[in-house]
């Protein structure tokens, strides 16, 4: 595009316009690399979780504080594509209001399920000491099915928006394994909360990446 | 009958260059050098002329203590797009009543 002030036709212009939007509208890149991470942790945390209720063994920590050590390379992986980046388009806005929401809305849930735990406790307590068993109830069997529900939405709208297919089936086990694990134990909830990571980010991120990595190679 | 065209948007590079800023939040310099396969030296010029007229913001900044410049449409340079667009359009189709 050497002449700048060649004149065009009409329909030249037009042309040139539809061209220009659709060579913007592919500029969205995402490396995986933010999936791969939060698939890979919560898959862990799941199935350590579920050994150790199979095997009754206890950890000298809680697991699920790996989630928080993981934000740490998130923001480094965050800031790193953000100067790698050469455009910012509005898909890369919309994505990280949805991602971002989602982040606290997780926090949001975490305080949520706290606070009604900590109801429950003594009304359980209650319980114990009148019928001297406990309740055929455990709510954190429950507080599982919210989370992959939350798990399901920005996975979902990510999928659809950005036609990443693999995501979005990730995102739809989601919500079906949010379903299911109503009507299983903890112990399986885990099993389900695993298989939903890995179903709904790792799969999706390796993809994600290898589709990355391959454009790259064929623009050098 | 026919509205001019506007004379800064008309030419290729200039248009492209407007293209893709529109349908972004921003871009740097290389995003648009690669995109519309000119040179560097054509392109600053004619980023220049968009600047002018005051289309889009030019924003120069340091990245890891390389140059870095960051073009941005402004409302001025949006409702200048749409108006070309609609008299293309016109242009394109002169039986239909003009959208203006």
């Amino acid at each position: 595009m050497e002449e700048a002030e060649k004149i065009l036709t009409e329909k030249e212009s037009l042309e040139l316009i539809s061209q220009m939007i659709n060579k913007a509208k592919n500029s969205y890149h995402d490396s995986g690399i933010g999936p791969i991470l939060w698939g890979s942790v919560i898959a862990l945390c799941s199935l350590v979780t579920f050994l150790q209720i199979r095997f009754d063994f206890p950890l000298p920590f809680d697991i699920w504080y790996l989630t928080l050590i993981a934000i740490l390379p998130q923001i480094l992986i965050v800031r790193k594509e953000k100067k790698k980046n050469k455009v910012r388009s509005y898909d890369n806005i919309t994505m990280d209001y949805v991602w971002t929401s989602f982040g606290i809305g997780i926090f949001i849930l975490v305080f949520i399920n706290a606070n009604i735990v900590s109801h429950l406790n003594p009304i359980f307590q209650t319980y114990i000491d009148v019928k001297g068993t406990r309740p055929n109830f455990n709510y954190s069997s429950f507080s599982t099915s919210f989370f992959l529900l939350l798990y399901g939405f920005p996975t979902i709208i990510t999928g659809g928006c950005m036609k990443m297919k693999p995501m979005l089936i990730g995102g739809i086990i989601c919500w079906i394994a949010a379903i299911v694990s109503v009507y299983t134990t903890i112990q399986w909830d885990m099993l389900l909360t695993a298989f939903a990571a890995i179903s709904a980010w790792l799969i999706p991120g390796i993809i994600m990446m290898k589709r990355n990595k391959k454009s790259q190679a064929n623009n050098v | 009958m026919f509205k001019e065209l506007d004379p800064i948007l008309h030419s290729q590079l200039r248009l492209a260059v407007v293209s893709l800023l529109i349908s972004v939040k921003e871009a740097e310099f290389t995003f648009l050098k690669e995109k519309t396969n000119s040179s560097a030296g054509n392109l600053s010029v004619q980023i220049n002329k968009l600047k002018d007229a005051g289309y889009i913001d030019v924003a120069k900044q340091f990245s890891n203590n390389y140059p870095q410049t960051i073009c941005k449409i402004t409302p001025i340079g949006i409702n200048a797009f749409e108006l070309y667009v609609k008299a293309l359009q016109a242009y394109m189709n002169p039986f239909n009543k003009s959208p203006s």
